[in-house]
């Protein structure tokens, strides 16, 4: 495993940490060992779908290196209060967030928040190209605005407004399909998205799996 | 979850020995709600269809089952070391298996010579069994399942692994860092701590009939006739090193439930000192995709014991059972398609001074070569089926495999062949309904009159239909 989070550990010591991982969650946070070995084994926990380092193997798990620090605590307050609640929200996250308390997830969004971005997957330059276009243009016909307005041009993301960049094109093409059918709620993009075709998303997530 | 066996009393061993010597012993029995209590996942995250793990399966068995996601009743001392960990709902659960067999022509009458038992089975249940599966303390957890078997009547003690794991991480904070599991295993059946379907304990079929014939002669660690499942009891230490190596030793001893205790000649094949257990793998993960390749092995010294109806001190010369084995298994998990391969070769030596001694056995030297291949897919987890094809193979010996009807063999042979398909249905994620056949090409050494009694080895193909319920 490779992984670099003694820093991001030795940083979130001073939140009072309640993990979930193996039992931490109650009598760990009295001390700043404790802390950090709290810590630790949450990151692990998190590490086995998503990648110690935040880069995870299977796009059925995003990854969360590099992600805006507020949207992931944004996720997993909606993971713990099952607002989010589209299949996998429920098969994995529900659980795995259920005992989380706000300076853990502070905690981990800081942590999987520094942790460099995974590198872009090359695939169809075709569809890259289509997909660029739609990210940076939109679809001004069916009123589709650009991607790039709230993602930002290089789709790192912007505070709530998450990174896209270099995530596996599988997971964002799900999670595009379920915004749209509204399995998971998400005000404005159910918007933005009503009318985007399935070849549409194939093409855009293509183009930010790329990046 | 793991492969369940039959309980064994001291009186049903006679019936064992008798009619039931080729009717298998095992029905798995698995697929834990426990699980999903304690760490509040869906069965998906850790099955891809239960009881096959997926990766995150793998890692929470390695982790020693103690992921939790519930409120926990804790306690600390003094110096803020915790003290109890333990979840406030325990993680227990209920297994129901009710099943019907039909076999290719009617078993013969237990008692009657010449008559025929009943065409077709039903067992209501075949299997209930009672889980403890979950964390007991930080970083300790157990699976321990209690079993009725519908065959035998009876409620008993099966499947059980309790484990202790703890994380390491050394090589500093770059990319040359590694982490690793350290765990310990206490349990019951070789291979019921593995985390691959490729070792016996957890491999295909996950269930089978209990009262058709079956193979009737397995290595001592496949999960066959004669396996070491629920009469041993071992302690073993494993590794995980980068969520990709695998080693583990273990060491066995006899622990038979039931019967004459100390352990005595009324016993069989209790093992001599103990029996090492080995196991190496390693895993790799790309994309969807998971591929293991392995190797494990089981040495063990027994004394017969009671054979038949002849008692042997469990003193002097043993039989020596040396098995070996290879396994590779693939995974594909997609959102909507998965698929695996899994492939098992298990070759086992038997040096068997004590049986040819005793009159057991006519030769000194004897081996079984076992070959499992199975393929399986899923349509989102609902629907999906089997395909398998399984060979024994080994050396003739007129004693082991005389001719009997039903369970002998007219040419003295154990070679026994033949293919699984398999239909599933999963209404929900914890109910399957099973539709299985097991056709033999060769039974016992021949394809036709195997047993020397006119009985062909196809009259041993058996549908299978079972509904499986967890919950």
């Amino acid at each position: 495993m490779k992984t670099s989070y003694v820093l991001a550990i030795a940083m979130s010591t001073s939140v009072c940490v309640g993990g979930i991982a193996y039992g931490a969650d109650a009598t760990a946070d009295t001390t700043t060992d404790a802390q950090k070995a709290s810590l630790h084994k949450t990151i692990e926990t998190c590490g086995v779908c998503h990648g110690v380092d935040g880069r995870s193997v299977s796009p059925t798990f995003p990854n969360l290196a590099a992600q805006q620090a507020p949207y992931i605590e944004l996720q997993l307050k909606a993971f713990k209060d099952q607002s989010r609640a589209d299949p996998d929200a429920q098969a994995y996250m529900w659980g795995m967030a259920s005992q989380l308390n706000d300076a853990t997830i502070s905690a981990l969004a800081g942590y999987f928040a520094a942790q460099p971005a995974a590198s872009g997957r090359g695939g169809n330059s075709a569809l890259i190209a289509q997909g660029k276009h739609l990210f940076e243009e939109g679809v001004p016909a069916r009123q589709i605005p650009p991607c790039a307005t709230c993602h930002g041009a290089h789709a790192a993301g912007l505070a709530v407004f998450p990174r896209l960049a270099g995530q596996h094109a599988p997971y964002l093409l799900k999670q595009l399909l379920v915004i749209q059918s509204v399995l998971r709620t998400a005000p404005v993009m159910h918007g933005v998205i009503k009318d985007l075709t399935k070849d549409q998303m194939q093409a855009v997530v293509a183009y930010l799996e790329s990046i | 979850m793991t492969r369940v066996r039959h309980i064994w009393s001291s009186t049903s061993l006679l019936q064992w020995l008798g009619f039931g010597l080729c009717v298998s012993v095992t029905t798995p029995g698995w697929a834990v709600p426990s699980f999903a209590r304690q760490t509040g996942m869906a069965c998906a995250a850790c099955h891809t269809v239960f009881p096959e793990l997926t990766p995150f399966g793998r890692e929470f068995k390695l982790n020693g089952y103690v992921l939790d996601n519930i409120k926990q009743v804790t306690g600390i001392d003094t110096s803020a070391h915790q003290t109890l960990a333990l979840n406030s709902i325990p993680p227990i659960s209920l297994m129901a298996q009710i099943s019907y067999t039909h076999t290719g022509a009617a078993l013969p009458d237990s008692v009657l010579n010449g008559a025929l038992a009943k065409d077709g089975d039903l067992l209501f249940p075949q299997q209930v069994s009672f889980f403890y599966a979950g964390k007991i303390a930080d970083g300790l957890g157990a699976f321990i399942q209690l079993t009725y078997d519908g065959v035998g009547d009876s409620f008993g003690f099966d499947n059980t692994d309790i484990r202790y794991a703890h994380h390491f991480s050394f090589g500093g904070s770059n990319d040359n860092s590694h982490t690793m599991i350290v765990g310990v295993t206490l349990n019951n059946n070789p291979t019921v701590q593995d985390v691959w379907n490729t070792t016996p304990a957890w491999g295909v079929p996950y269930s089978n009939s209990s009262v058709a014939p079956s193979q009737p002669t397995s290595a001592k660690v496949d999960s066959g006739a004669g396996g070491f499942g629920q009469n041993v009891g071992g302690l073993g230490v494993y590794i995980w090193l980068d969520d990709h190596f695998y080693a583990e030793i273990t060491d066995y001893t006899s622990a038979i439930r039931g019967g004459a205790h100390p352990l005595d000649s009324t016993q069989s094949n209790v093992v001599s000192g103990s029996a090492p257990y080995w196991r190496v793998a390693y895993e790799q993960r790309w994309d969807r995709n998971s591929l293991s390749v392995g190797a494990f092995g089981l040495n063990a010294n027994l004394h017969p014991g009671l054979q038949g109806v002849t008692n042997t001190a469990l003193a002097g010369v043993t039989d020596r059972f040396k098995d070996t084995a290879a396994d590779v298994q693939y995974q594909f998990i997609g959102e909507d398609h998965l698929f695996t391969f899994l492939g098992t070769y298990i070759s086992e030596h038997q040096t068997l001074n004590a049986s040819v001694l005793d009159g057991f056995a006519a030769n000194t030297d004897n081996n079984l070569k076992t070959l499992k291949l199975t393929g399986e897919y899923y349509y989102q987890r609902r629907i999906g089926g089997t395909i398998g094809y399984f060979s024994t193979t080994g050396g003739s010996d007129a004693v082991l495999y005389a001719p009997a009807p039903l369970t002998g063999s007219a040419n003295n042979s154990p070679d026994t062949s033949g293919y699984l398909l398999e239909v599933n249905y999963l209404p929900w994620l914890n109910t399957k309904l099973q539709a299985q056949y097991v056709g033999y090409k060769k039974f016992n050494g021949q394809s036709t009159n195997y047993d020397g009694s006119g009985r062909n080895a196809s009259d041993n193909n058996t549908m299978y239909l079972l509904v499986w319920l967890n919950f």
